[in-house]
């Protein structure tokens, strides 16, 4: 198993309840809350504003950990900004204000002195379209977040980088060629790459923002594939716009519209008998 | 419908096609019932023969509905209420289809018995007949009209058909022993009982499916 990181671990324990803080490996750290179904989420009347323009209204959900969770909706309906709102990734943008409370295994991480470089650390993300950073290998796009928390041991680097590219089913393709650019590798795989890049830092929860809209059908089963396998260490929170691709990925599915959370449910519940019109209305294409 | 215009037109057009089919198809087979239990009543062999003839254009519509009902599911991928609506349409469908079969059953039989005396008993059977039949329609109506109240009302009425068909094959049994040289003919009768007994299960089958299409509760297998 492996050991975990000193400086991972100190920001681990900013966001660790003092009680429950152990000096364990990485995995073991991975608390009691991702015993399964138990909250990965707990998002209490969260309500987000671009400056004076309300985007997310008054949500309140719990995303279960260790789950694939789906949040669909027309486009506009909040579904990304939520996504953010997840890993303070928002805060990115100018004028950005949130109110209510984000519970992350029992914390807030909009709480005093929460680090949101280590919550996006713990909360990592994989964007729309793949984005390897141009001027590095594969290898390099990989470790570049391990190396700049100060990792320099090379074992420990070479493993964790063969074990992302493996969780990201990637390492087969590009093993002999670690050292080509990142960007030199095709649509799909470089976003695998994205999600080794994403993963190899370890957190606990991926959150995907339409991690498959640019890619061809092959492409896309591959990432839904990766989607199936990483479940079983991570949460993932998936935005997409293919109904058919939260219903096949999902265990859990979050209906948007106009910034409020219409309806949460098990995925084949939401696909086969939703309890709102609105939900009804819009995964059978009469909407609007 | 009750739902509003799909953006696909062509969605809506494929399913009110497939829909329309059903309803044709359910139409067809009941034709052939009446056919074959008229032909019976009034001694009508050609009556009989329709029945048993129709049964192959039946089967054509069977095909041509299942193709219809998987080409809407391969191009559109519909989900909640217009899959159930699809998968309704299907299994209604196979119903249908085994409906028409017992009419052609009924029609053969029909014909055997028509070759012989009339029989007094098949007064027996005819209230049968009315009873299926109208449960037949009403289960159709149910999953046409998506009318979750009255398909709930078919199981209920099937109790009451197997009753009627209990009570005909122990009045047969009794004339077989009153009147062995007709044993055949009495044979016979029990056979289109048991027929119109099958034609109360399918109807059932079919208000099952309706609920299932309007309401998304399986209501199958539910001994109450």
């Amino acid at each position: 198993m492996m050991a975990l990181l000193p400086e991972v671990k100190a920001q681990r324990e900013q966001l660790t309840p003092a009680s429950s803080v152990r000096t364990v490996s990485f995995m073991e750290a991975r608390p009691e809350s991702t015993t399964a179904n138990a909250p990965a989420f707990q998002v209490k009347n969260l309500s987000m504003w671009y400056g004076s323009k309300q985007a997310i209204k008054d949500v309140t959900i719990d995303v279960p950990s260790k789950t694939v969770t789906s949040i669909i909706g027309p486009s506009g309906c909040g579904k990304s900004t939520f996504l953010r709102c997840l890993n303070r990734m928002h805060e990115l943008v100018p004028r950005t204000r949130v109110e209510g409370e984000v519970l992350f295994e029992g914390k807030n991480l909009y709480g005093a002195h929460v680090d949101p470089a280590m919550v996006r650390r713990r909360i990592g993300m994989v964007f729309q379209k793949s984005n390897p950073f141009p001027t590095m290998s594969i290898a390099d796009n990989v470790l570049v977040g391990l190396k700049l928390n100060g990792l320099r041991d090379r074992r420990l680097l070479n493993e964790r980088l063969e074990k992302s590219l493996r969780m990201a089913a990637l390492w087969n393709e590009v093993k002999d060629g670690l050292r080509k650019p990142g960007i030199s590798l095709s649509g799909g795989q470089q976003q695998r790459l994205c999600i080794a890049r994403a993963i190899a830092v370890e957190p606990e929860v991926v959150l995907m923002d339409e991690p498959a809209s640019a890619l061809d059908p092959i492409a896309t089963m591959k990432i839904e594939e990766l989607i199936a396998q990483l479940k079983a260490n991570y949460t993932i929170v998936i935005v997409t716009h293919n109904m058919q691709q939260a219903s096949r990925c999902s265990d859990y599915t979050a209906f948007f519209y106009m910034g409020e959370l219409v309806e949460f449910a098990n995925t084949a519940k939401i696909f086969s008998n939703p309890t709102r019109r609105q939900t009804e209305d819009y995964i059978t294409g009469r909407f609007g | 419908m009750e739902n509003g215009r799909h953006i696909l037109g062509t969605f809506d057009d494929a399913l009110g096609s497939l829909r329309n089919n059903v309803l044709t198809m359910a139409t067809l087979t009941e034709r052939s019932l009446n056919n074959a239990m008229d032909g019976l009543v009034g001694r009508d062999d050609d009556l009989c023969t329709r029945a048993i003839a129709d049964d192959a254009e039946i089967n054509e519509l069977e095909k041509q509905i299942d193709k219809d009902g998987i080409d809407v599911l391969l191009r559109f991928q519909p989900v909640a209420s217009d899959l159930r609506r699809v998968i309704s349409a299907i299994k209604l469908n196979s119903n249908l289809e085994r409906v028409a079969d017992q009419a052609v059953s009924i029609g053969r039989r029909a014909r055997k018995l028509n070759a012989h005396p009339p029989l007094l008993e098949v007064e027996l059977v005819e209230p049968m007949h009315h009873h299926a039949s109208s449960m037949l329609r009403d289960s159709v109506n149910a999953y046409m009209r998506e009318d979750a109240a009255l398909a709930r009302e078919i199981k209920p009425r099937d109790k009451l058909l197997d009753e009627m068909n209990s009570a005909a094959g122990r009045t047969l049994t009794q004339r077989m022993a009153e009147d062995p040289e007709q044993l055949r003919g009495y044979l016979n009768l029990m056979f289109i009982a048991r027929c119109l007994e099958r034609v109360g299960d399918h109807a059932t089958n079919i208000a099952e499916d309706a609920v299932y299409a309007v309401a998304a509760e399986d209501i199958r297998h539910l001994h109450r």
